[in-house]
């Protein structure tokens, strides 16, 4: 869209960019200062004249903008009417002349207060009909520049609000937007028109130029504009004015002409019209349709008003492709201030701040937390793998307290088969040694030597399992029950030389649980210690220590009874906590030990007094069942 | 007739490796696998030593001990003990345990330890025959010369004796020739010496015994 754009052939040449020279014919004397319109009792009528036919966006963009800002002002009260005089595909004087007759009789019953003329074409037939169609109106003549308007001597009441272009502001941005370019080329075509805006460029451009190897590319066909502009130096910069026709003749929409250079050019393209902007070059310095369409707008509430008015300039505005400066690299920020920018993709940041500020905050909280609980888990982590560390140095710790309390009685039970070995075997080499050996005998003795030392081996892998050092908790399905015969193997050394009697109850079912083995008897091994000490202690006439397996409430139960004096209440309630202590050598951390392993298996640990006197403390597991057991 | 090891022990591989190792040195053994036992067989049993552990479920070796002191006290006792117990040792020395026996211990020890044991047992036994002899030789005396022997080994003289029992002097030097001839003593430091071995001294008088 543009001035001039999707023009037909025909009226190419005089359709014109608008812009060109206009010629009004007026005769006409307005006499419109005598109607002031800001009198009337009725809503004002403004008829806007549009050049062409409605469907040149050229002239309906200028007026839908007009329009807009007529409403606005207006608060809506305000009678608009449009015309299309489509004078570019009529240009003859009879349908001229029959337009203005008709719309004189359209008009008759409402004759406008304000005509404003889009174009040089419209000035030029308002001037000639207004005293038909709208005597007394004041005429708002606007879509052209200043010369134009004196070259076509518009009568002294037309009020103008006029568009000029400027194509030294056009260069001046692109020395902006390309600060280290060496060389200009300028383009302009063959018609009368083109050479007019070429010897305005040269004029305007004088001082310019100088900065610059400059290079006039004119009177050159088609195919030689784009040859040209294809192999320009990169450090250039090309400005496009007008080619409504080449040297061979051929008539062009100038835009579609433009747009033919401008797609292989091998530098940015600038031109001094908006319509360019789609068609492939950077940008240059123009009215644009919307700037037009609002200036005139204020022209015609002023006459409206019955202000003075006078005439204007449109305001002209830098504008831009974005997508041409991404095309050639250059800066954004390098453009004028006020700059417009066409297309421009609004970057995420700017369409939805609030959301994406938003949207990262919760994200930055969210990673924070995240990472937050990252750090917690992997604290915690170490945490528990120092805690369960330490818990396996105490346990280790304890394990050797308890060895080293039973060393004496494992000692003693050891001395029994490697002194039986000796004997035997000093017997059956004694026996040897004799005249006529009994070697039935001595088959015996060896056989119970072998016998002995497995009762050895045995006694020392009971020991070993106590004294080993883990660094990881070795998780393994057991029977209760084994562990409380393997601790009886264990301390009955210990017993008899205390004199104490050692009992267990004949277990009838099987007991599975899953934990660790040698933990599980050194939380037995603590308790049986502990309860024979209790016993040592007390004046009891019978020591009797008892182990009592079974199922309780679906769970693995182990109990350790003994004939001592049991604990007293107050105690009970501490007897669990890390270095509480009755005995004289104790460091008060068995127990404490005891009740982290099975809490560490998922057990409990629980202490009580016997009614009939001595204390029994309770191991309770969970059991593993059928199901699990199976997979 | 040969003497016999008793050893008492509840660990029957060891009690049964010490038996078979004592008879190929040609000792005569008996074993049993508690004190209890063994002291219900006592009565039938052949003299010698007793090899006792001193840790053993039932009653301890100490406690046996003391059984036997009463039951058997020719017999000499060796403790079978695994470690040093010191306490377990001092009261057992102080019972009159003859020896100690560390387990395990080699042939040589064993043996010399066992040997040493039953010459104690021969000892004892050749005293303990002699102080039999010497009390039925005191049985053999008169009740006067019961009486003027406990007053000689006093060291009183005959005429304090004749004075105390109302007797001439002369008689109390017959009665005082027949004491010594009874008791086949040469001299009067053998009277003296007699009276100290089957316990009278000069403090009790012989007549109650």
């Amino acid at each position: 869209m543009g001035w001039g754009c999707s023009c037909s052939a025909r009226f190419q040449g005089a359709a014109v960019l608008a812009i060109a020279v206009l010629a009004v014919v007026c005769g006409c004397y307005a006499v419109a200062s005598e109607t002031s319109h800001a009198l009337l009792d009725r809503p004002p009528r403004v008829l806007i004249l549009y050049p062409y036919d409605e469907r040149i966006a050229v002239t309906t963009a200028a007026g839908e903008a007009l329009r807009s800002r007529l409403l606005e002002a207006t608060d809506g009260k305000i009678d608009l009417f449009s015309e299309f005089l489509d004078l570019s595909r009529f240009p003859e004087a009879d349908h001229v002349t029959s337009m203005g007759r008709y719309l004189a009789e359209k008009y008759a019953a409402r004759r406008p207060d304000v005509v404003v003329a889009l174009g040089k074409e419209s000035a030029s037939f308002i001037s000639m009909n207004r005293g038909r169609i709208a005597p007394g109106a004041r005429i708002v003549a606007a879509g052209f520049g200043n010369s134009t308007a004196e070259n076509i001597d518009l009568p002294d009441d037309v009020i103008g609000a006029f568009t000029t272009f400027d194509i030294l502001k056009t260069a001046e941005m692109a020395r902006k937007l390309q600060p280290n370019a060496r060389y200009l080329f300028i383009i302009g075509g063959s018609s009368d028109f083109d050479r007019g805006w070429l010897a305005t460029a040269r004029a305007d451009l004088d001082e310019f130029s100088k900065s610059y190897e400059t290079t006039y590319l004119e009177d050159l066909t088609i195919e030689e504009f784009v040859e040209r502009a294809s192999h320009v130096p990169s450090d250039s910069i090309i400005l496009a004015l007008t080619v409504f026709k080449d040297r061979a003749g051929r008539n062009f929409i100038p835009r579609e002409a433009i747009k033919l250079i401008a797609a292989t050019a091998s530098a940015p393209v600038y031109g001094p019209y908006q319509t360019y902007i789609d068609d492939g070059i950077v940008g240059g310095n123009t009215v644009t349709f919307d700037t037009l369409g609002r200036t005139v707008g204020n022209l015609v509430v002023d006459v409206i008003a019955g202000r003075p008015v006078s005439d204007i300039q449109a305001p002209q505005t830098n504008i831009v492709d974005s997508r041409q400066l991404r095309r050639w690299g250059l800066a954004e920020g390098n453009l004028p201030p006020g700059t417009v920018q066409m297309h421009k993709e609004k970057s995420l940041w700017e369409e939805h701040w609030l959301a994406v500020t938003v949207a990262l905050g919760v994200v930055l909280m969210q990673a924070g937390v995240i990472a937050a609980l990252l750090l917690e888990r992997r604290r915690r982590q170490d945490a528990e793998s120092m805690s369960r560390l330490h818990l396996l140095e105490a346990v280790h710790l304890n394990q050797s307290a308890t060895a080293g309390a039973l060393s004496s009685s494992i000692a003693h039970e050891l001395n029994q088969p490697l002194s039986a070995i000796r004997n035997n075997a000093e017997a059956a080499s004694q026996l040897l040694r004799s005249g006529n050996p009994d070697l039935e005998l001595i088959q015996q003795i060896l056989l119970d030597i072998q016998e002995d030392d497995q009762r050895a081996g045995d006694i020392i892998g009971r020991m070993r399992g106590l004294l080993k050092k883990r660094r990881e908790i070795d998780w393994q399905e057991f029977d209760l029950n084994d562990i409380t015969s393997s601790a009886i193997h264990i301390i009955h050394g210990e017993a008899e030389r205390r004199g104490i009697t050692l009992n267990t109850n004949q277990p009838t079912t099987e007991l599975p649980v899953r934990a660790d083995k040698v933990h599980v008897q050194q939380v037995v091994l603590n308790l049986a210690t502990n309860a024979m000490d209790a016993m040592m202690d007390a004046d009891c006439a019978r020591r009797i220590l008892t182990f009592v397996t079974g199922i309780a409430k679906e769970r693995a139960e182990l109990c350790v009874v003994d004939t001592g004096n049991g604990i007293s209440e107050e105690r009970l309630s501490s007897i669990f906590e890390p270095f509480y202590t009755t005995k004289k050598a104790g460091t008060g951390l068995g127990l404490s030990i005891a009740r982290a392993i099975v809490e560490t298996y998922g057990g409990t640990i629980s202490a009580h007094n016997r009614p009939e006197g001595g204390a029994i403390f309770r191991v309770v597991l969970p059991l593993v069942r059928r199901e699990e057991r199976g997979s | 007739m040969k003497p016999v090891v008793h050893i008492v022990d509840d660990d029957e591989s060891y009690r049964t490796a010490t038996a078979r190792l004592l008879s190929a040195y040609g000792v005569k053994v008996e074993a049993y696998e508690s004190g209890d036992q063994f002291l219900a067989c006592l009565p039938s049993c052949e003299p010698g030593c007793v090899l006792l552990d001193l840790q053993m479920p039932g009653q301890s070796g100490l406690q046996i001990q003391r059984r036997l002191c009463e039951l058997a006290p020719l017999l000499p006792i060796v403790f079978l003990t695994g470690e040093g117990d010191i306490k377990a040792g001092v009261d057992a020395m102080k019972a009159g345990a003859q020896d100690f026996l560390e387990k395990p211990s080699s042939v040589a020890v064993l043996m010399e330890t066992v040997e040493r044991a039953l010459a104690q047992y021969e000892r004892r036994r050749a005293e303990h025959e002699r102080l039999q002899e010497l009390r039925t030789l005191m049985a053999s005396l008169s009740a006067r010369e019961a009486e003027v022997f406990g007053l000689i080994i006093r060291g009183q003289l005959n005429k304090q004796i004749a004075y105390a029992l109302g007797i001439s002097e002369r008689t109390v030097k017959v009665h005082r020739h027949q004491v010594m001839e009874k008791l086949g003593a040469k001299s009067f430091a053998e009277v003296v010496s007699i009276a100290a071995d089957i316990g009278l001294d000069r403090g009790r008088s012989a007549l109650s015994e």
